[in-house]
């Protein structure tokens, strides 16, 4: 084991919490059962760090042994870093019937044509997400492995995730998932957040949706309860009426964590009282952030609750529509 | 848009109206809850998020005896919200017929200033300024306590004093100096 693989696994065993070493560990099925049964998960990370570098030392395991460990650890923890969102378009005919093996090769041979030094690693989790681990290097350096860009994409739909990829790698990768899956082209779905988990079910639609119709509520019981008998909502219509117009745009249950929402605006100035700005022709650049822990239960809060109008405005509601939260707005399209 | 009136409706036997107005729509349900548990008189409350009321039940609507406004301090929407609702209510309302109450107060986030002038707003409209902690069940029952005492007033069934000769004793006052910069 050289020392870039011991350098690896020390940073590696430090971004994992101690409660969830000794499970991913288990996983890994790399140290035999004696060995993990050795090692005491009780003392401090820093110990136990020095004893699993001596252990793997002794398996003589490799780099790529380590890489396996980080995949699972990732794998089993999506929900860190920044994930952001490309979509696969313009398929061609095949491209429906794209299987796992054949991907696997096209996707590594493309790959390696581009940038001679990367290492790829794929593996196909539970949910059927493929995920691919990409260790960069540059000319005649090897491949980084501290800072390795991590794909997840799902085979026979146009979304793909990527996490930490650099702006020097990126047309690299693009090209090779495009050539891969046999489409066309690839764009920028505008839409990133920490969560893989949301954003994937903010895409796919794996959460509950609410579809407008004439009689929304069933037959409402009557509670004789003596609370309900004498207080009596003055205004119970209207309010019941913003409550089902932001469950139609939002949807009832939970719903995907997003972080934020970003508009970029580049439309004219418009305020009656500000007579110098209003004159000029070009447009007022200006970007507007949303961002909260749970950005869309906020937003359907505050149509519920009519500190947003209702019905929400097609800016706030193209974010679950459209699977978006990054929009540029010019006078009276939005756009991309 | 329609005034809501005092007087315009016949009053029930053994009955008190209050109508509790929240731009939030969350301490007034608590509040209600407590209110209606009151037994010696029977207490309606109807709540609403502003006013004007909505025509279509105003029939059916009994009288109003007393018109709350709470207003949360940290949110600057409750505040104007509870202003723009005052010009919909009957002048004879602030004979005695309303009343303030003041949530989250001691709240870190709470703007400089808003409180003055909430103090200021009842005081120019002479109307008492409660003060109220909406957080435990504790605190919705010792404002529905407080409430409860003026509603009796309001609504006549208390025998020698009207709502108009209380309001002068528990009004709110603004202190002389709320204009001068403070010492402190």
């Amino acid at each position: 084991m050289d020392n870039s693989a011991k350098h690896l696994l020390q940073r590696l065993v430090r971004r994992i919490p101690a409660s969830m070493l000794k499970s991913t560990l288990d996983k890994w099925e790399r140290l035999t059962a004696e060995k993990r049964k050795s090692l005491d998960f009780t003392q401090s990370k820093w110990i136990i760090t020095q004893e699993l570098v001596a252990l793997c030392e002794k398996s003589e395991l490799t780099v790529k042994h380590i890489t396996e460990l980080e995949m699972i650890y990732i794998t089993e923890n999506p929900n860190q870093g920044m994930w952001h969102t490309f979509q696969l378009v313009e398929p061609e005919d095949d491209a429906h019937s794209v299987e796992l093996m054949q991907f696997k090769e096209q996707f590594k041979s493309h790959l390696r044509e581009l940038q001679r030094n990367v290492s790829v690693k794929i593996k196909k989790h539970t949910d059927q997400a493929v995920w691919i681990r990409v260790a960069w290097g540059d000319g005649l350096s090897s491949p980084n492995h501290l800072k390795a860009t991590y794909v997840v994409l799902y085979l026979q739909t146009p979304y793909v995730f990527v996490n930490a990829l650099s702006s020097k790698h990126k047309p690299l990768l693009l090209q090779a998932l495009t050539l891969s899956t046999r489409h066309q082209q690839i764009k920028a779905a505008n839409l990133s957040g920490q969560k893989l988990t949301a954003l994937r079910d903010l895409l796919m639609r794996q959460y509950q949706q609410v579809f407008p119709t004439k009689y929304p509520s069933p037959l409402a019981e009557s509670d004789q309860s003596i609370s309900k008998l004498r207080v009596e909502k003055v205004q119970a219509e209207a309010s019941a009426n913003r409550h089902r117009m932001a469950g139609e745009t939002f949807g009832d249950g939970m719903l995907p964590a997003l972080q934020s929402a970003v508009f970029k605006l580049e439309t004219k100035f418009k305020d009656p009282t500000n007579e110098a700005m209003t004159q000029r022709d070009e447009p007022f650049i200006c970007s507007v952030k949303f961002s909260s822990s749970n950005l869309l239960e906020s937003l359907r809060h505050c149509a519920s609750s009519g500190i947003a109008s209702t019905p929400v405005t097609p800016m706030l509601s193209s974010i679950p529509l459209k699977g978006r939260n990054y929009f540029v707005i010019t006078d009276n399209v939005l756009t991309a | 848009m329609s005034l809501l009136k005092p007087f315009s409706k016949l009053p029930d036997l053994n009955t008190a109206n209050i109508l509790l107005v929240e731009n939030e729509e969350q301490f007034q349900q608590n509040l209600a809850d407590t209110l209606v548990e009151e037994t010696a008189v029977t207490v309606n409350v109807r709540l609403a998020k502003s006013l004007p009321l909505p025509m279509e039940n105003d029939e059916s609507r009994p009288r109003i005896d007393l018109v709350v406004f709470i207003i949360n301090l940290t949110s600057d929407k409750s505040f104007e919200s509870a202003k723009a609702s005052l010009k919909y209510l009957d002048p004879g309302y602030f004979l005695g017929k309303v009343c303030f109450v003041a949530t989250n107060a001691r709240h870190a986030s709470v703007r400089t200033g808003c409180l003055d002038a909430l103090r200021q707003l009842a005081a120019l409209l002479h109307c008492p300024l409660l003060f109220a902690e909406d957080q435990s069940p504790e605190g919705a029952t010792s404002s529905a306590r407080r409430l409860l005492t003026i509603l009796k007033v309001a609504s006549g069934l208390v025998p020698n004093t009207t709502a108009l000769y209380l309001s002068s004793l528990t009004r709110c006052t603004m202190p002389p100096d709320i204009d001068q910069p403070s010492f402190d």
